[in-house]
């Protein structure tokens, strides 16, 4: 089984948001609607003694695809490297996938009245090239690969990391794929 | 399947030469005939890549430009480009929002209606050209070239040189930036009168003006320690010096960061220290009392290559020189006092080894009280112990010792950015940092900011100023010239007392402004103040990508290129790069030649100068004026190059010098062959200035930044870094401070570049109006929740914002980013208003004594529950639809109003 999936590096990621705007252009994502959005996590803590870091809340990529059992249509899928995707000509717009993805990280897109949500960029994965978030961002935090095969560059940057500074957003029996770093020196990871 | 998938640079290797040439053919024959290289493009289909460069702010961001049917479809970054090595940040990813916006300034157009009215007409270039340079010479027969104002700014601008040129080519002293006093350049002046002249013009520690180069080698420099002081590198320049700064902390280099919110540089701080705005002097006189009780201090650089050890007489403040001690004596050699003889002996340069100086004491010499550098600057420090520093800055003093333990460790560094140059303090924080660095003997060694790495010959003002064109009568004539020299170095006048002047005629009338940049009523202090101003002007011109709020108030307005339609040189590190049109739209023109044309046509109505600057003979050694940017650019890079832009562009990424002569060390040392002695450093001592000596003569004299003499200011510029409590107090005892508790600071966040881009979608929706951060405190005490609107008021005005309530601030400060709201510009705010933090700023006395600069930081201000958002003002992604690119078809001539 292979896996495509993402890791951020969060002591890295410095929240200029160039991800949004590069997935934005990339992918025609329509005002209003973001497949890759930066949320701020803190300042926690009492000033002046405080934290905070920056969480890119792109699809989690999950082995266990809540959105994809639930979709009616057949529309939501795992593609064969693992992505999950969505054919837009069987998406009927009924959303049972955005409540169910734990994340919120579908969006509704109201012009063509069907979900979309991010897609690693296959588009320019076919042609050997980088999703637009990972190849623009100033930070160099984002790597992109298959996370079951040990010697890709998503697996070796999390081995790098060290079991306590690799993160994963909460896991309702969903599985998710994704990553992310964060050592303590950071920031505090918040469940 | 695979053999189909080409690698990034193959791909690139395949079609960038050949976009670049369709892309340029037949461009710029002539500065109007602009529009052909738009066709030339649509004539192909395929999707040509063509290499450019970023202006969407002052950065040299590499970008990869696909361009399909003569229309730009998307922007990537570079990877070659070396500082930025393929990353570009939200500003530069939006360029095309910015460049097919429909709200463009498109044709040249003429004010029909009332001023303010919004009503135009589109009129040619020729008859624009033509009614402007017939007013600016009515104007100088009426009142003097003197009453004509230029005006520029950094946000979108091509360069920086055109105004300036052509104020000096016209014959009035008086153009300015609303940055300048206020940004840059206290640092820019400060550093070249202490640590000196270098290969490049400004070597300053601004990792924010593409500075600090030692940054960009962050697989090899030794250094461990980097101080921010006033600046977010993840803000102001995040896929440059943001970039670089995560690489840094990435290989275990510990910082420091000085700056009163808690920024994304900050969160990921070894130390951060919330100062309290307007109390950086305080600090850095803390850290240099600190460094010298403890002796952290680099005393073998100190003793050999500053002027620390030399003899100041206490009365005059100015150093002993061989000629004050000894009759004949040589006036260019200093004095130090030698411990064997227990006399004051003169220093010849570079040093005597018979001679054992006192780094500290106080003597006397002749009769007269002498004291070394070092000694005047442990006694101006004194007061300034860690807890009287924890207590005027409102820092905790463990912090501040970590901090300073953490810089004194190095090699490293003290960036200083904008922040102070925000306040009445600017020249004496700049020269305080200057100070540190340089007593650190942070200096040309490998892991330090401050460098004398080689110069490639193209910055931000390739366009040469031809100051001999201004007699010496109109220079003097600069109004606040006299006053705060160290503004001549950048040739500019002080934006307060041309207030001044327009509005009371004192000391002479100024009637008419030709201003090109973003929205200046966005970006000056105070911004309500200049609206009598602009009222009483006889004639405005504006030139701009698009309307801003200072267009309704002008009379002719001008259409510029974006920088997606402009062509430069840029040059990162030892290279260059070239930024290049990859499309043309409508008739904007590259202002660059605009100030050219205007020039010209004022030749043509008989000004002599205008003409003269056309003529080769009578400019040299400088460039005469051009007629089109390819003229333009052919001279700079055929002179310094030997090749026409085009060629250079055909090359790129070119390097201009090797990168082991261009990242050189230790110059100071090298071995001058004229003299056979040690380069040194460039100041008339050949030492480090760190005892600003200098100072003193350019209060004066002008000197060494005016062609001309100036008479004396009204009192000499201190020697050394002082500080004054903030004008606009929040302590105790405070009578303002009862009304307006708040201490105001700003700072930018990553989406935005000075006024700029606030019409663009995609950064609107991540950003819609501006956040005051608030501590839950505050927000408490004056009834504020998060997500608020807040009503904000200072002395000068009122404003509204949506509160941001968290820890990141202290409780007594809160702070703002500087906006203005495009979608309202139709309505009676003309946009500027309602969310703008400089309605609250303050532009009048005090000034920085050496600079002229006013108060965008650091003054009081009080927040309150508001009753919702300012009416008109786009907040839901939705709303901001109206500005997406719309296709750009040429457009009928006609009457239009916009």
């Amino acid at each position: 089984m292979s896996q495509r999936t993402m890791v951020v590096d969060l002591d890295r990621c410095i929240g200029c948001k160039s991800c949004e705007v590069a997935c934005k252009q990339e992918n025609g994502v329509i005002l209003g609607c973001t497949w890759n959005k930066v949320l701020t996590v803190g300042p926690t803590g009492t000033y002046p003694n405080i934290q905070m870091y920056y969480l890119p809340t792109m699809c989690q990529e999950c082995k266990e695809a809540q959105c994809v059992k639930v979709c009616p249509t057949g529309a939501s899928y795992k593609g064969e490297d693992g992505t999950v995707l969505i054919d837009k000509e069987k998406c009927i717009g009924c959303r049972y996938c955005m409540m169910a993805c734990p994340y919120g990280v579908r969006t509704f897109n109201e012009e063509t009245k069907v979900v979309e949500k991010c897609t690693l960029c296959t588009q320019l994965q076919a042609v050997g090239e980088q999703p637009a978030c990972v190849k623009n961002c100033p930070a160099g935090c984002r790597f992109v690969g298959d996370i079951d095969d040990p010697n890709s560059e998503v697996a070796k940057v999390i081995q790098k990391a060290g079991n306590e500074n690799v993160h994963v957003l909460p896991d309702v029996g969903n599985r998710p794929s994704a990553r992310y770093i964060l050592h303590s020196k950071t920031a505090t990871w918040k469940e | 399947m695979k053999q189909l998938v080409l690698n990034r640079r193959q791909f690139l290797k395949a079609t960038a030469i050949t976009g670049l040439a369709t892309a340029l053919s037949g461009s710029f024959k002539t500065g109007f005939a602009q529009g052909e290289a738009a066709v030339e493009v649509a004539k192909t289909s395929e999707t040509k890549i063509i290499r450019t460069c970023c202006r969407a702010c002052i950065g040299k961001c590499g970008i990869l430009a696909h361009v399909k049917d003569g229309r730009l479809i998307k922007l990537e970054g570079d990877p070659d480009q070396p500082m930025t090595r393929g990353k570009v940040c939200a500003k530069g990813l939006a360029g095309i929002q910015a460049l097919y916006n429909p709200n463009r300034n498109k044709y040249p157009m003429v004010r029909v209606g009332e001023r303010g009215e919004n009503k135009w007409k589109r009129v040619s270039w020729e008859e624009a050209i033509d009614t402007i340079a017939k007013k600016l010479m009515e104007t100088r027969e009426k009142y003097g070239a003197e009453a004509v104002l230029c005006t520029t700014g950094g946000g979108g601008n091509p360069e920086f040189g055109s105004v300036r040129r052509f104020a000096s080519v016209f014959g009035t002293p008086n153009w300015f930036e609303p940055g300048a006093q206020q940004c840059y350049m206290p640092r820019t002046v400060c550093y070249k009168l202490m640590y000196g002249q270098t290969d490049m013009w400004y070597q300053t520690t601004s990792i924010a003006d593409s500075e600090a180069h030692e940054i960009y080698f962050y697989k090899d420099t030794p250094m461990k320690t980097l101080v921010l002081w006033g600046t977010c590198p993840a803000n102001n320049s995040p896929s440059q010096g943001g970039r670089a700064v995560v690489e840094l902390r990435a290989r275990g280099v510990q910082t420091v960061v000085v700056d009163p919110r808690f920024t994304a540089d900050a969160a990921k701080a070894d130390v951060w220290l919330p100062i309290r705005p307007g109390t950086d002097v305080a600090l850095e006189l803390c850290w240099i009392r600190y460094i010298i009780e403890h002796k952290l201090y680099d005393e073998e650089f100190v003793m050999k290559w500053s002027n620390l050890p030399f003899l100041v007489n206490t009365q005059t403040k100015m150093c002993l020189r061989e000629s004050d001690i000894t009759p004949g004596g040589d006036s260019n050699t200093y004095v130090v006092w030698d411990k064997k003889t227990q006399s004051a002996k003169p220093l010849p340069y570079p040093w005597d080894d018979n001679l054992d100086p006192e780094l500290f004491g106080t003597f006397t010499v002749n009769g007269v009280e002498c004291k070394t550098g070092f000694q005047l600057y442990k006694e101006r420090c004194e007061p300034f112990s860690i807890e009287k520093a924890a207590e005027i800055c409102w820092l905790d003093a463990d912090k501040i010792e970590k901090a300073i333990k953490i810089y004194a460790q190095g090699p490293g560094g003290l960036c200083l950015g904008v922040a102070t140059d925000q306040h009445p303090q600017s020249a004496q924080a700049a020269m305080a940092a200057c100070a540190l660095d340089l007593m650190m003997g942070y200096v040309q060694k490998p892991g330090t900011l401050l460098q004398n790495f080689g110069d490639v010959k193209f910055g931000d003002s390739a366009v040469s100023p031809l100051y001999k064109f201004i007699s010496p009568e109109q220079f003097k004539k600069r109004l606040g010239g006299a006053e705060y020299k160290g503004a001549n170095s950048w040739g500019s006048c002080h934006n307060p007392t041309v207030l001044k002047a327009i509005k009371t005629g004192d000391p002479y009338p100024v009637r008419v402004w030709l201003e090109r940049s973003g929205n200046k009523l966005a970006v000056l202090g105070n911004a309500s103040s200049w609206i009598e101003a602009l009222e009483k002007m006889e004639f405005i011109v504006h030139m701009y990508m698009y309307p801003t709020s200072f267009s309704a108030y002008a009379d002719v307005l001008l259409p510029t290129t974006e920088w997606l339609e402009s062509d430069y040189v840029v040059p990162p590190l030892n290279m260059l790069f070239v930024r290049q049109a990859v499309t043309h739209t409508y008739e904007t023109m590259n202002e660059t030649v605009i100030w050219a044309k205007i020039a010209k046509r004022c030749g043509e109505l008989g000004h002599q100068a205008c003409k003269d600057s056309f003529d080769p003979a009578k400019t040299a050694p400088e460039q005469p004026y051009w007629n089109s940017m390819e003229e333009f650019l052919d001279y700079n890079c055929k002179q310094k190059l030997g090749m026409t832009f085009k060629e250079l562009a055909q090359k790129v990424p070119y390097e201009a010098m090797p990168i082991d002569k261009w990242r050189k060390y230790y110059t100071y040392k090298e071995i001058d062959p004229k003299t056979g002695k040690p380069k040194g450093f460039g100041r008339p001592s050949k030492k480090v200035e760190i005892y600003g000596e200098v100072f003193i003569t350019l209060a004066r004299t002008g000197a060494p930044f005016t062609p001309h003499p100036l008479p004396p200011a009204s009192k000499d510029y201190d020697p050394l870094p002082y500080f004054v409590e903030p004008f606009e107090s929040p302590l105790e005892g405070s009578e303002l401070a009862k009304k307006f508790p708040l201490v105001m600071t700003n700072g930018r966040l990553p989406y935005f570049h000075h006024g700029t881009l606030r019409n663009v979608p995609w950064l609107r929706e991540i950003y819609p109006a501006p956040e005051i951060w608030i501590h839950p405190k505050a927000a408490a005490k004056y009834g504020v929740s998060q997500g608020d609107w807040v009503n904000v008021e200072s002395q000068r005005g009122k404003i509204k914002a949506m509160a941001w309530v968290m820890e990141g601030i202290n409780p007594g400060v809160v702070y703002m980013e500087r906006f203005w709201t495009p979608e309202t510009l139709n309505t009676d705010t003309h946009g500027w208003k309602e969310v703008n933090v400089n309605v609250l700023s303050k532009n009048d006395a005090p000034f920085n004594d050496v600079i002229g600069t006013y108060t965008l930081r650091g003054y009081l201000v009080k927040i309150s529950k508001a009753d919702g958002p300012p009416k008109g003002v786009w907040l839901k992604p939705e709303e901001f639809k109206k500005w997406l690119p719309e296709p750009s078809d040429p457009t009928p001539l006609k009457d239009k109003e916009v």
